[in-house]
């Protein structure tokens, strides 16, 4: 008897085990597409802005480098240029230059940053934002398995990528590049979006508010970024612990290294599996860390709304100064390896002489305080449109319910965007200048690099009031201010590559500011941008003051 | 002054959706109004328009004598308000949220704050992402009642608290009004407004259907009367205003509107009253009937007046109004 009954128990239990195992992941079909259905218009936006980019600098570069005379001047500009591999990579295949290799090395890091940024942007959105608004509470109540969220959030990550990736494939194939430089870019590109996906997962478990998760997942994008920057420049391994160094190690175009996308893959399954991990040992809406209890009365001086904007403010403008503090660091020190190419490089200075007066040092100073400059205009819009977070939220009604005129709620958030924009941007060149002169020893360019950095402040303030009037108009409108940081930061980062008209270089309030410290200061591009700036941000408010609080 | 609020025909659209469609409602000052509607019924958009969150198409709004759009920072020195779906900032303590709240008011009263804090039994040093809903309701609730507002606007203000800390708040509300405040409260929990309120409108589909004081709605009410007779009753059936009659044992159950009571009884001892039941229609009768009336006329209009001077031969139930009839 017990000879007859022994399988039967253990089958049942095996799949009872199995039942078990399967159970975390019921109603993920059905999650899958709520996903898809709440993010479709995102996702057409980013998938196709993506793509968009990368056709535009492909047309713009088959264009302009048609013939190998060309190509070949390109790459003698570009080769060894220590300021260039800092911004775009090692430049694999510039040796023997293909327009592939000139495209990679064009827009190559710039996609796979976007990529992760989409990645990370859309995991926490559907899985720390979900439980954060309770809404995860609702969905987990339902017979839906403990990581179902967490996967539907995957899937929905991976179609996103898989999207991005045949599109980016497709444009460039159109443009007759080599079909299997192309493939390899393309998954390189899922894989890269796949591990800052994971990294995203993993970062939602963490911490128990969304606002940290990002920007958990900013960092490690940032983080990689330098990584791969030092990496690449002293070509030591510190690129091979970037996962953007890894989107760049195929090799696309330039006699492809197939076995890199291991990497990738093993990384995303290794972050999968913690964050899985994480998600069984924690509480619902519960981060890892615990919980601290805070004060049983306010502070004397948290009584004004612009207490309350800085006091919500606060943890992001020190997590943006740090971020964006280090980079500008990492600049300064790089920039005392720009000069040593000019001896060797008579096409640089060619190309130099084109731009103007001034050092190759100047130059690449003033690109890199563009391109800190650009980064940080994130920090200005974000937190301009806390006012729209809030109003979503429904917490700016008891504070409007109280004597707070409006105008004033909203010049609360408005000036700790101001002055936070300021703080940055005087730390960004503080902090560039120092790593220059601890590099080089020489202290002399410390004050014309801050300088150069805070003359970027008006124009970081037109895109502060682009912000202020769209929510002013509606705060559904709002997230077209991110449309406009993104045409700058186009424009900004490629706009050279992309051969566009002056006008639409023109748009971008970027163009107007003088390339300091290559160019001279000049007084009339700051005060129209600055009145420009005020003009927005007055509409904002008189649109705010007039329309109903959702 | 005598009216704290005064709504005359305000219109309030959202697109195609008119979520107050010619609304009128008088609050006099000193007084507890309950404002009563089913989900959707316009009661938060109202407390909304009346705090200039909302601007109202047309129509005239007036709150403490003032515009609630254009006078709103002058009105809300004088108002308090406890949203109905309360958010917090979550990485500030319940505590720093009081007394934001109270100072963008213009001041805290200490005392006041802290034993309100003690008797709704709120641990203010939390963090308000660790509140559950009815935590977060009484962090607002304090930051409301420990002002010295003269009009508290309050939205469904314990839908989520326990019975323990309803009565609590009952309490709080009838020591508001001992000092002479006003409430306005909108609610659909009727035995609270029935404790609380003096006066009460009925609203739905952004409309005012019924407004008076509890009385006076009473009088166009049914009561139940259950009645042991010594001989048989018969004859109750004819009676004008007299409904649903049965007969259980020794007894006879009925309800009769207030205008036919006089006659009902009449009657009645005509047969030897043994015994006699009556109790008072509660709102949640008045509110069903509303409402299940309209369920059944698919949306025709409600009586729209019932003031006790026309209203003495009312019959709801005969008011249907054919052209609203959609059978």
């Amino acid at each position: 008897m017990t000879t007859l009954v022994r399988p039967d128990v253990e089958s049942a239990g095996t799949s009872a085990a199995g039942d078990h195992r399967s159970a975390s992941f019921t109603g993920l079909p059905q999650l899958v597409r709520l996903v898809l259905r709440r993010d479709r218009v995102r996702l057409v936006l980013w998938v196709g802005g993506i793509v968009g980019l990368v056709v535009a600098t492909a047309a713009s570069i088959v264009g302009l480098y048609d013939t190998p005379e060309d190509l070949e001047r390109y790459a003698r500009l570009v080769r060894g240029n220590t300021a260039l591999i800092v911004q775009a990579g090692p430049g694999y295949g510039l040796d023997d230059p293909t327009t592939g290799a000139v495209v990679m090395n064009e827009m190559g890091i710039w996609t796979l940053v976007a990529a992760a940024l989409m990645s990370v942007f859309m995991v926490v959105r559907h899985t720390r934002t979900e439980e954060e608004t309770e809404r995860a509470e609702m969905i987990r109540a339902l017979p839906v398995g403990r990581h179902a969220q967490l996967a539907a959030a995957m899937i929905g990550v991976t179609i996103a990528n898989v999207l991005v990736a045949t599109g980016v494939a497709i444009s460039l194939m159109a443009y007759d590049l080599a079909a299997a430089g192309s493939v390899a870019y393309s998954l390189s590109l899922i894989g890269v979006g796949s591990v800052f996906a994971g990294g995203a997962a993993v970062a939602s478990q963490v911490a128990s508010g969304s606002r940290t998760a990002l920007a958990l997942g900013g960092a490690a994008i940032a983080a990689s970024f330098v990584l791969r920057a030092i990496g690449d420049v002293n070509e030591s391994v510190l690129t091979w612990l970037s996962p953007l160094g890894w989107g760049q190690g195929i090799r696309a175009y330039a006699d492809e290294r197939w076995w890199v996308l291991v990497l990738p893959v093993l990384a995303t399954v290794g972050l999968l599996a913690a964050a899985v991990g994480l998600q069984a040992r924690r509480d619902l809406g519960a981060g890892l860390l615990p919980e601290r209890a805070g004060p049983s009365v306010a502070a004397p001086r948290l009584s004004t709304p612009g207490a309350l904007a800085w006091r919500l403010q606060r943890g992001a403008m020190f997590g943006w100064m740090t971020g964006i503090g280090l980079l500008a660091f990492f600049y300064g020190i790089v920039a005392d390896q720009a000069e040593s190419i000019l001896e060797d490089n008579p096409e640089m200075e060619d190309f130099l002489a084109q731009l103007g007066e001034g050092s190759i040092l100047d130059a690449f100073l003033s690109t890199a305080v563009l391109m800190l400059a650009l980064i940080a205009t994130g920090f200005t819009i974000a937190s301009v449109l806390r006012l729209r977070s809030e109003e979503l939220a429904g917490r700016v009604e008891p504070v409007l319910a109280t004597p707070t005129p409006r105008w004033r709620w909203a010049v609360s958030h408005l000036a700790v965007a101001v002055a936070g924009t300021v703080v940055l941007m005087l730390v960004t060149g503080a902090l560039t200048g120092l790593g220059l002169a601890l590099a080089s020893g020489d202290t002399s360019t410390f004050w014309p690099i801050v300088g150069a950095s805070s003359a970027m402040v008006p124009a970081m303030l037109v895109l502060a009031g682009v912000a202020l009037l769209s929510y002013g108009v509606s705060p559904r409108w709002a997230l077209v201010s991110w449309g406009g940081f993104a045409y700058t930061l186009v424009i900004g980062l490629l706009g050279s590559a992309l051969d566009l008209p002056q006008w639409a270089l023109n748009v971008s309030p970027f163009t107007h500011v003088p390339a300091m410290p290559a160019a001279g200061f000049t007084w009339t591009p700051m005060v129209v941008l600055l009145t420009v700036a005020v003009l927005l941000g007055a509409a904002g408010v008189r649109a705010f003051e007039r329309r109903d609080i959702s | 002054m005598s009216t704290a609020i005064s709504i005359d025909h305000v219109v309030k659209t959202f697109g195609p959706t008119r979520a107050l469609d010619g609304l009128d409602v008088e609050v006099a000052t000193g007084e507890v109004h309950g404002f009563l509607g089913p989900n959707c019924a316009g009661k938060s958009v109202t407390i909304r328009v009346l705090l200039g969150m909302l601007r109202a198409d047309s129509g005239r709004a007036r709150l403490l004598g003032g515009d609630p759009w254009r006078d709103a920072v002058d009105l809300h020195r004088r108002l308090a308000y406890v949203p109905g779906d309360v958010n917090l900032w979550p990485n500030l303590s319940g505590g720093e949220i009081i007394d934001l709240l109270a100072r963008l008011r213009g001041g805290v009263d200490q005392r006041k704050r802290n034993e309100l804090v003690e008797r709704l039994a709120l641990d203010p040093r939390k963090k308000a992402r660790t509140y559950s809903k009815g935590n977060r309701q009484k962090v607002a609730l304090v930051a409301a009642l420990s002002s010295n507002a003269e009009l508290l606007l309050l939205d469904e203000p314990t839908s989520g608290l326990d019975p323990l800390m309803e009565s609590v708040f009952q309490d709080c509300i009838l020591e508001a009004t001992g000092e002479g405040r006003t409430v306005f409260l909108s609610s659909h929990i009727l035995a609270e407004v029935e404790k609380l309120c003096d006066r009460v409108t009925i609203i739905r589909e952004g409309r005012a259907v019924q407004q008076g004081s509890l009385d006076e709605l009473r009088y166009l009410t049914r009561t139940s009367v259950t009645v042991a007779t010594d001989r048989p009753l018969e004859g109750m059936e004819a009676i004008d205003g007299v409904h649903n009659v049965a007969s259980e044992d020794s007894h006879v159950r009925f309800d009769v509107d207030g205008h036919a009571l006089d006659e009902a009884i009449r009657h009645v001892s005509g047969f030897g009253i043994r015994s006699l039941v009556s109790q008072p229609p509660t709102l949640e009768e008045l509110f069903l009937r509303h409402y299940g009336d309209e369920l059944d006329e698919s949306g025709g209009d409600p009586p729209p007046d019932t003031s006790p001077s026309d209203g003495g031969t009312a019959d709801p139930d005969d008011d249907r109004q054919p052209d609203g009839a959609g059978r």
